[in-house]
């Protein structure tokens, strides 16, 4: 009895967990164990036909030629968006946490790109300021220079999706300010009179604090980018050539166009895994840079 | 790169505590450069100088702000211009101003569907199991939060691995066995949005559960250690102490679900299946018929007034953050 | 439960007849009138099934549709009407816009969970019909439906792989250009009337008018789609015929993309880099087609009204051309309407399609929402009525003097058709002349490609 009771205090905590355990169990584990099983099946959802378990699909990822290339393109775009994207953010939110007039009215203005997501106005008018005739390229020809054919050449469309993105950076802006709002205002107080300057308090004061909040936004960052779908499928459709065909463009492709779960679900395991690896590493390296207020030492 | 060595320009020689914070955070102490005021000649000659730079910091920082600004707000402006424009007019230029502006894309737009849907109606009925999921979110995302980032129990460990796996499969190739789970309930169509809102009582959204996570490991166990001795249990100590320490965090979660779930389209487009319930989000969608084609003035009327709740409770939310410097502040 | 209804088909000829008079009529009368009582208030039959026929349990059917703001209105409009005239049938609808309504439909196959009255798209009886199990077979409700007011051809190609009518096809549509007359007319020429004209006047434009200006401005399904059209003038068959079958070879079809890098050659079409240039996805959202510097759209009948828009004032100025000599065009059912094979109500399904598609009063408020009525009495009566859009009536009927030739709907399956499939890929590569890797992409490959294509598609 008394040992059941020992135990029940140190397990106090599963209690919390218990609504999240049951939604993962009721609303998570089916789907997702279904689309592991798919994953090894040429499982056509209406025919319902399949041969039993193959490896097939896992192999084409890394065979066929629009596959592969797309999972390639998905880690180039990943590389170039998250860093942007992470600087821009806590640029911004940096800014916006000084007491400026009108900062409430910056803010929202900072957040309208995010709120406007991926509506069809956004897709409209990225077009119209990347194309041929649009805004960007008419600048640039002003200043006596022939920018590149982004909607066109193969070479620039990515960085147009990424631009796309990091112009949407609402989300981890929002973090970050509630992360800068957390620190105290007596340390930088403290850091101004042993004479430290505005640089040095940026990085050794506010950066360290908030290491806990730049990496949740890494890791989802990530996430989102390594799933990014919306982007190329408003502005390119995955051109020109495919070189803004990321994975979840064809995932999607796969299980809504051509009804091949079993790719679908190959490809998504495939991301999945890869995600996997990089949270990992993520989380393992946490011990060299993210400092946690909880920790005693 | 360019981004960050602007950033640093502009930061190095500013006050992060001008007057503005002082007149109205009361527990702040006094800035030590201020307290040093006025002590002798050079140092009024100093605070000159400090007065000139804090002007140029104050103009270059408004320069930016102003410029990133005028980049992030011009679409919105362009929208607002062109649901008064005609389809030609709105392909052919990118001037926000309509040259012929006509009001009919306002005026159909709150034009309703054979009296079963409007865009009021719609928008109704988007908060309607909005509002329920930002709530259960929230609490439910908090609930596991504190149990994974402040207590160990049996299998802490690969629960936790298990809550961020869930991250990481795109939600494309899970939606159909969702439909199919939720069509063995009965859920497909239900009135009450059933499979929209149900979920989110369980802690589905991973992103809050990790947010609220990390947010919480930053704040020192002082304070709950000397509440527990001072008689608290598990649940007052998360009420009374953890909650208004990451209420910015909180608040951020409430908003992000606010936002995504009013923007959801696929959601709504499987399992609502009479158009009296459509949300705004489909609503908006309902006139674009791709082959005989559509006004497009009317699509973007209905998008700007169903996203203006959005910024309005942006905008209001705000305060959430400044209140929360008490909290963040309580740091000994 | 089992109420029964006595009551005639109402056709009334009399279309002077208000909706909403007539709504209300008829519900004055479910209020005054107990069960057997309903009488019929005009005995003029001209569509109307045996006696029998009339009869019909009182009970709730579900209706789903896909289009935009007009066709909604119409076809609740039409409902409205028909649970007026018929008290004690309760119909609930669903509909909403294209983009992304096969994706929640797909959905609902999948879990056998759809309405019992559905548009429907013709590729979807081999897709989601496969078996024949998902659509009732309509020969067995033809009693209520009349069947009789299709043309058979057509509708022995809305047949599953049972044999069964999977669909009524509302209407059939095909592709025919249409010209921006003011443009040709600044260039000094008539609009072409067959491919030696249209090639000669690639050329002119751009000595007139200037590099940016082009007789006609095709994408790269338009390009399969022409491509097709070309071929079929060769061999006289349908490129995909009734059995599954490619009726052209990979030397045919390195002829057909030869063509089209001839039209890119003498200026008349501007190539994929251009077009992606602009990155318009439909030309009706082209700056340059609104200025008028494409002359040409390659389009289906049914869709000119977007177009008109688009050039706002100067809408007037495109008119609808013929399908060139040189080529052999195909129609297709553009759409049908089907009925749940899980239906507890077949017979007032079947009514309700009857009433909306062949009644003279549910088709003159359906008018051509869907396309020019493939009823011959939805026809008559729409056509009486002026509610057919005149370009689009001529168009359709260039499509149909041009004899167009069967069309097999694997032409469009998703290996082909889509933005990582076939012909996306091979005419994009074919005209920037380099694949995705960045070598050299030449008509062997491309033609090789799209073989291949055509053979991995018609395997499933």
């Amino acid at each position: 009895m008394n040992k059941l009771k020992k135990f029940g205090k140190k397990n106090i905590g599963f209690i919390f967990i218990i609504p999240w355990l049951i939604g993962f169990l009721v609303f998570k584990a089916y789907p997702f164990l279904s689309s592991l099983y798919y994953s090894f099946t040429d499982y056509n959802l209406f025919t319902g036909k399949s041969d039993g378990f193959t490896l097939q699909n896992y192999k084409d990822v890394f065979t066929i030629a629009v596959e592969k290339t797309a999972l390639i393109t998905t880690f180039k775009y990943a590389f170039m968006t998250v860093p942007m994207k992470l600087v821009f953010a806590l640029f911004i939110a940096y800014i916006l946490n000084f007491k400026l007039k009108g900062v409430n009215l910056f803010r929202t203005i900072y957040y309208v790109p995010s709120i406007l997501g991926g509506s069809v106005a956004i897709a409209v008018l990225w077009k119209a300021l990347f194309n041929d005739n649009g805004l960007i390229r008419s600048g640039f020809a002003l200043l006596g220079i022939d920018a590149p054919h982004f909607m066109s050449d193969p070479k620039w469309a990515l960085l147009m999706i990424s631009i796309l993105r990091v112009w949407q950076f609402g989300s981890a802006m929002v973090v970050f300010l509630a992360a800068l709002k957390g620190v105290p205002t007596e340390l930088y107080e403290a850091a101004a009179i042993d004479g430290a300057s505005k640089t040095r308090q940026f990085f050794s004061i506010t950066v360290p604090l908030i290491t806990p909040v730049i990496f949740y936004n890494l890791v989802t960052q990530l996430v989102q980018a390594f799933q990014e779908f919306n982007g190329p499928y408003i502005i390119t459709r995955g051109g020109p050539l495919g070189s803004t065909t990321l994975m979840s463009l064809l995932i999607y492709n796969n299980a809504f166009v051509s009804y091949d779960m079993g790719k679908a679900s190959a490809q998504a395991w495939v991301l999945f895994v890869i995600l996997m690896i990089f949270t990992m590493i993520s989380f393992w390296s946490q011990k060299h840079w993210v400092y946690y207020g909880d920790e005693e030492n | 790169m360019s981004i960050e060595n602007n950033n640093i320009e502009t930061s190095e020689k500013t006050d992060i505590t001008p007057k503005a914070d002082i007149k109205k955070s009361d527990k702040v102490e006094m800035t030590p450069v201020l307290g040093k005021k006025s002590l002798s000649k050079e140092a009024k000659r100093a605070n000159r100088n400090l007065m000139v730079r804090r002007g140029i910091n104050t103009f270059l920082r408004y320069f930016v702000l102003i410029l990133v600004g005028a980049i992030m707000i011009y679409p919105l402006i362009w929208m607002v211009g062109a649901a008064f424009k005609n389809n030609s007019e709105i392909f052919s230029s990118m001037n926000p101003i309509p040259i012929k502006g006509t009001l009919d894309g306002f005026k159909n737009a709150v034009k309703s569907y054979g009296g079963n849907i409007n865009i009021w109606k719609s928008m109704l009925n988007t908060y309607s199991y909005v509002i329920p999921q930002v709530i259960l979110t929230v609490v439910s995302s908090v609930l596991t939060a504190y149990g994974f980032a402040r207590f160990k129990f049996v299998g802490h460990d690969i629960l936790f691995g298990l809550m961020m796996a869930m991250l990481f499969l795109p939600q494309v190739v899970l939606n159909v066995p969702q439909y199919m789970l939720f069509n063995k309930f009965g859920w497909v169509g239900s009135e009450h949005y059933l499979p929209l809102i149900v979920p989110a009582a369980f802690a589905t959204e991973t992103y809050f559960i990790f947010m609220l996570i990390q947010f919480l490991r930053g704040v020192p166990k002082e304070l709950e250690e000397s509440a527990q001795i001072d008689g608290c249990n598990v649940f007052q100590i998360l009420i009374k102490i953890i909650v208004p320490m990451i209420m910015p965090a909180v608040v951020s979660c409430a908003l992000f679900k606010f936002m995504w779930a009013s923007n959801d389209f696929i959601g709504p487009l499987l399992y609502v299946k009479t158009p009296a319930k459509y949300p705004a989000t489909i609503f908006v969608k309902l006139s674009m018929d791709s082959d005989a084609g559509f006004d497009w003035n009317r699509v973007l009327a209905t998008s700007l007034i169903s996203i203006m709740p959005n910024i309005l409770v942006f905008f209001a939310a705000q305060n959430q953050f400044i209140e929360g410097i008490s909290a963040g502040g309580v740091k000994g | 439960m089992k109420k029964k209804f006595l009551s005639a088909f109402l056709a009334t000829a009399m279309l002077a007849t208000s909706l909403t008079g007539c709504g209300e009529e008829k519900k004055e009368t479910t209020e005054a009138t107990t069960a057997a009582t309903t009488e019929a208030a005009a005995g003029d039959t001209t569509a109307a099934p045996a006696d029998d026929a009339a009869a019909y349990d009182e009970c709730t059917i579900t209706f789903d549709w896909w289009g935009g703001d007009s066709r909604h209105e119409a076809t609740q409009a039409a409902v409205e009407a028909f649970e007026a005239k018929y008290p004690g049938i309760n119909v609930e609808i669903n509909f909403g816009a294209w983009s992304d309504w096969e994706t929640a439909k797909a959905t609902e196959y999948l879990s056998g969970n759809n309405p019992d009255v559905q548009q429907t798209n013709f590729d979807w009886i081999g897709k989601y019909d496969a078996d024949g199990t998902t659509y009732l077979d309509l020969n067995t409700v033809s009693d209520v439906l009349d069947l009789t007011q299709y043309d058979e051809a057509t509708l022995a190609k809305c047949v599953d792989s049972k044999g069964g009518q999977a669909g009524v096809p509302v209407s059939v549509t095909g592709r025919t250009f249409y010209w921006n007359e003011a443009t040709f007319e600044a260039a000094g020429l008539s609009v072409p009337t067959n491919l030696d004209e249209l090639m000669a006047a690639g050329p002119v434009f751009k000595d007139k008018l200037g590099d940016n200006y082009y007789p006609l401005v095709i994408g790269e399904y338009d390009r399969a789609i022409l491509v097709a059209f070309y071929l079929q003038a060769q061999t006289g068959k349908p490129i995909i015929d009734e059995n599954n079958q490619l009726t052209v070879t990979q030397d045919d079809l390195k002829k057909g993309l030869e063509f089209i890098k001839s039209l890119e050659d003498a200026h008349v079409i501007p190539t994929i880099p251009y077009l992606d240039g602009e990155g318009a996805d439909s030309m009706d959202k082209s700056q340059r087609f609104i200025n008028g510097e494409y002359a040409g759209i390659f389009e289906w009948d049914s869709s000119p009204a977007k177009y008109v828009s688009a050039l706002g004032d100067n809408g007037d100025d495109l008119v609808v051309g013929n399908v060139f000599p040189e080529l052999q065009s195909y129609s297709k059912v553009s759409l049908m309407f089907s009925i749940s094979a899980d239906t507890e109500h077949p017979r007032e399904c079947a009514m309700l399609l009857n009433y909306l598609l062949n009644d003279p009063e549910g088709a003159a408020i359906m008018a051509s929402e869907r396309g020019i009525p493939e009823s011959k009495a939805a026809y008559e009566v729409v056509n009486a009525a002026g509610k057919i859009n005149p370009l689009s009536a001529q168009a359709h009927e260039e499509v149909m003097n041009s004899n167009p030739l069967y069309w097999n709907p694997l032409f469009d399956s998703s290996k082909l058709k889509g933005d990582t499939s076939t012909y996306t890929t091979v005419f994009e590569q074919f005209s920037y002349g380099m694949d995705a890797a960045g070598s050299s992409y030449d008509l062997d490959k491309a033609a090789a490609d799209l073989y291949n294509g055509y053979m991995d598609a018609l395997a499933q």
